[in-house]
């Protein structure tokens, strides 16, 4: 078996807006593999990609051999991959347990008693929170929520997209503590971020998308010292 | 000082339109058709109430702010007077100048009515005078502490319904051998003065002490052993069924023949609730199941029928539900990519051309154009069922009451079951947001067509038991107005709430009905109310919210644990 998920020369529209323009990345098991870019460079529509949520107009998505890109979301999910998408869409008039019930859907006829106790380990503020309604949560916790309901499916894949938005700095020192946590018990992570130095410092591996394309890729460390990255991304002059 | 200057302000903004709310109601014409009902003969007609509500209500909303006494009373008295200056000049204009080929409800008797058979410039003093008294008595109710005006309205309101159930309550006195009672409450088709004060006080008493005997109660049952609770559950029930079953004997012809058309929306509602409430895709076509319902049944039933195999309902069900299923598959499919406001508007569509193509010359030889199809025999093969013992006799509207009762219960129960399961999970979490939903692992293709299946089968339902109570079909039943009445009762009573669908159809269906001046008028208050629901109470009359709280925290305690498949809901709170 080769990578456990690539992206091959992937083509995205929306319309006729090209939004990825041949996309091609490898995720290995048991990674933290980052995808950095400014705003509306494809990031999210890479990941929306991979969920099958989007469909490629050309380009294949291959997960453990199998390709992606027919695939309902639904079967997606099935084989083990989940998404916490961006901007906090939790189901807002369900309640944080629901919620995390909901998370579970893709496994039906198994208890889900210990995943939720793990994941209210994980964040305990969701437990004092668990009845309720998602949207009145404060945004970092329905971030939480949207990290711990895509836990509860049992990803081997998880997708991040963008977890630290909006969060205060300790808030997000802890969630990327938290997916360290979580990839050092397993769980492969794709994650994208604008907070690109917090992203570097817990990958392993980057890639850097510019306007649809890869326009960079190497370890965390290189791309962390790259000159270029530094200046686009990093904030130094 | 600020502060009462700022309540001064408002009544009198409040007090421009209630005066303008008045005037609306009586240039519809629905104060003059409702002026002959007396509610207290020689006192009051259920006219003037309505045109009575108004200040009264909008006095209590001014008062209601406020610390100071004075001010707040002086609200409620500044907004009626407001409001009676404006019905007062309206009746002086409308007095003077013929205004009757614009508003052609401003006639004679209506002015007359105004003026309270007087002269116009006394008319409109005594409107003045009598509006800001409303006014006055609206901001007492708010001062008052709750202890006494929950009593004061409620006796009010016990007075309104048992008059306005004079015509059905005086002869069904009669029947069960009561007429002493009847000749004491009734005289002229309202009550007498005495009557009113004995049905006030029976009321007012009640309000008070219906809670504490309620609280009484529940203390006690709660303090009994699980096995007493279930024996108390078990009698309740039980007692419940009798209720319903015995029914129709205690209402008569008259009323059953509402209940039946409560129970046919009710049925209707509790399938749409399915497709609107539960799975968030706005159905406004959905006459088009009950519609294909009604065909199919008269198809498959009516001997006359192009078909002609004349099978007996019983036999003809299954097929029917099973086309009607079918066809929620056909209309379902081609919408499931659209949301929103573009489902509402196809959906809208599809059920126009369903009445069409029942209409169409082209299928006259099937469905029979617009004479549509006779000849559908009764439910129950016979018109007329004694039952042994108790000695009823069932025919009409009393016999088809009970297989409407019996689906009724039959889609409540599989409604509640498919709410508390996974399939309704799904829908939840659908309505909320279709592509997370998707990327949790939701089949949201097969969960629209199964929720669009489930509120056809539910629909066709109602359209079979329509069938065999009118003994034929005709194309111009099914008319959008179908739909959005069962839209309306859905919101009245809250979406996604089984009793709140059985309240919104009692109040929608049931009291038209039982009002029939309202019929007229029926659409206009549908409209208002709608309006006040999405203003004052955007959730329903009763909604689930509550009870689905509870329910999950009670499931969380225990064993959230295995997922039921398929229709089986696993955990039930
Ligand atoms: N639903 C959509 N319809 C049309 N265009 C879209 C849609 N979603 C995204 N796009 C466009 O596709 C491009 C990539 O968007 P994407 O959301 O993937 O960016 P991103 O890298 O996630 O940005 P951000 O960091 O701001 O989240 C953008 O130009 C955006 O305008
Ligand atoms: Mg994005």
């Amino acid at each position: 078996m080769a990578h456990m998920l690539q992206l091959d020369d992937v083509h995205t529209y929306y319309g006729n807006i090209h939004a990825l323009k041949g996309v091609s990345l490898e995720v290995e098991r048991g990674e933290i593999v980052t995808l950095i870019g400014s705003n509306g460079a494809g990031k999210s529509t890479t990941l929306r990609t991979i969920s099958a949520i989007q469909r490629p107009r050309e380009g294949r998505v291959l997960f453990e051999d199998r390709e992606l890109q027919q695939m309902p979301p639904h079967d997606v999910v099935k084989l083990g991959i989940a998404q916490a998408p961006e901007g906090r869409h939790v189901f807002a008039r369900m309640s944080v347990y629901e919620n995390l019930q909901m998370g579970a859907f893709s496994r039906p006829g198994v208890s889900i008693t210990a995943d939720v106790a793990r994941v209210y380990d994980l964040f305990p503020r969701l437990k004092e929170r668990r009845t309720q309604k998602a949207g009145t949560l404060s945004g970092g916790e329905q971030q939480m929520l949207a990290i711990a309901r895509a836990l509860m499916a049992h990803p081997v894949l998880l997708l991040l997209d963008e977890p630290s938005m909006g969060l205060s700095p300790i808030l997000t020192e802890q969630i990327f503590a938290i997916i360290a946590d979580i990839n050092a018990q397993g769980t492969t992570v794709l994650l994208v971020e604008q907070n690109a130095q917090m992203a570097l410092n817990v990958a392993h591996r980057g890639y850097v998308l510019q306007t649809g394309r890869i326009i960079l890729s190497d370890t965390a460390a290189n791309l962390a010292a790259n000159q270029q990255v530094r200046q686009a991304y990093l904030g130094e002059i | 000082m600020r502060g009462s200057a700022s309540q001064l302000r408002r009544a009198i903004s409040l007090g421009l339109i209630t005066g303008a709310v008045m005037l609306y109601l009586v240039a519809v014409g629905i104060v003059l058709a409702f002026s002959a009902r007396n509610t207290i003969t020689g006192v009051v007609t259920l006219g003037r109430l309505m045109l009575a509500a108004p200040p009264l209500a909008a006095g209590y909303v001014v008062a209601r702010r406020g610390t100071d006494l004075a001010p707040r009373l002086v609200a409620g008295l500044l907004l009626g007077a407001v409001s009676g200056v404006i019905v007062a000049a309206a009746l002086l204009f409308a007095s003077a100048v013929d205004i009757r080929h614009i508003l052609v409800r401003i006639s004679p008797p209506l002015l007359a009515f105004l003026a309270f058979d007087q002269d116009a410039s006394i008319g409109a003093l005594l409107n003045l005078a009598l509006a800001a008294a409303l006014g006055l008595i609206g901001a007492v109710a708010a001062v008052v502490p709750s202890r006494v005006r929950r009593p004061a309205i409620t006796g009010v309101i016990g007075v309104v319904v048992i008059s306005m159930l004079e015509p059905f309550l005086r002869p069904r006195l009669t029947d069960f051998k009561l007429e002493g009672v009847s000749r004491f409450l009734f005289t002229h088709k309202g009550l007498s003065i005495a009557s009113a004060i004995v049905v006030f006080a029976i009321f007012a008493v009640g309000s008070v002490a219906w809670p504490r005997v309620r609280a009484r109660y529940r203390a006690r049952v709660a303090a009994a052993d699980p096995g007493t609770q279930a024996t108390i559950r078990g009698v309740t029930l039980l007692l419940l069924i009798v209720f319903l079953l015995a029914l129709p004997q205690i209402a008569g012809s008259f009323l059953s023949q509402v209940l039946v058309f409560v129970g046919l929306y009710t049925l209707l509602a509790l399938g749409l609730n399915i497709v609107v409430g539960y799975a968030g895709l706005l159905d406004l076509g959905y006459v088009a199941f009950y519609a294909v319902g009604s065909y199919l049944t008269a198809l498959l039933t009516s001997p006359i029928s192009s078909l002609g195999v004349g099978l007996p309902f019983w036999v003809a069900l299954p097929i029917v539900i099973l086309g009607a299923a079918v066809t929620g598959l056909f209309i379902g499919a081609p919408v499931l990519r659209l949301r929103g406001d573009y489902l509402a508007i196809v959906t809208l569509g599809f059920g126009e051309i369903a009445r069409l193509l029942f209409l169409s010359d082209a299928l006259k030889p099937w469905f029979g154009g617009t004479q549509g199809i006779l000849g559908v025999p009764p439910l129950f093969g016979v018109a007329k069922v004694s039952v042994p013992i108790l000695g009823w006799q069932l025919t009409g509207p009393t016999l088809t009451y009970y297989p409407l009762l019996f689906f009724c219960v039959i889609a409540a129960i599989v409604a509640t079951r498919l709410k508390y399961s996974r399939i309704g999970r799904a829908w939840n979490a659908m309505r909320e947001d279709e592509d997370v939903a998707q990327a949790t692992g939701v089949n949201v293709t097969n969960y629209k067509l199964l929720a669009f299946a489930l509120g056809a089968s539910v629909g066709c339902l109602g359209g079979a038991v329509f069938a065999t109570h009118l003994a034929s079909v005709f194309p111009g039943t099914f008319n959008i107005l179908v739909s959005i009445t069962v839209l309306s009762i859905i919101i009245l009573g809250g979406m996604g709430s089984i009793p709140g669908v059985v309240v919104g159809a009692l109040a929608l269906i049931g009291l038209p009905e039982l009002l029939r001046e309202f019929a007229e008028f029926k659409l206009l208050v549908y409209g208002g109310v709608l309006v006040l629901m999405m203003l004052l109470r955007p959730e329903g009359l009763l909604p689930d919210r509550v009870r689905q709280q509870e329910l999950h925290e009670a499931d969380e305690e225990e064993e959230p644990g295995a997922d039921g498949g398929a229709l089986t809901p696993a955990e039930q709170g």
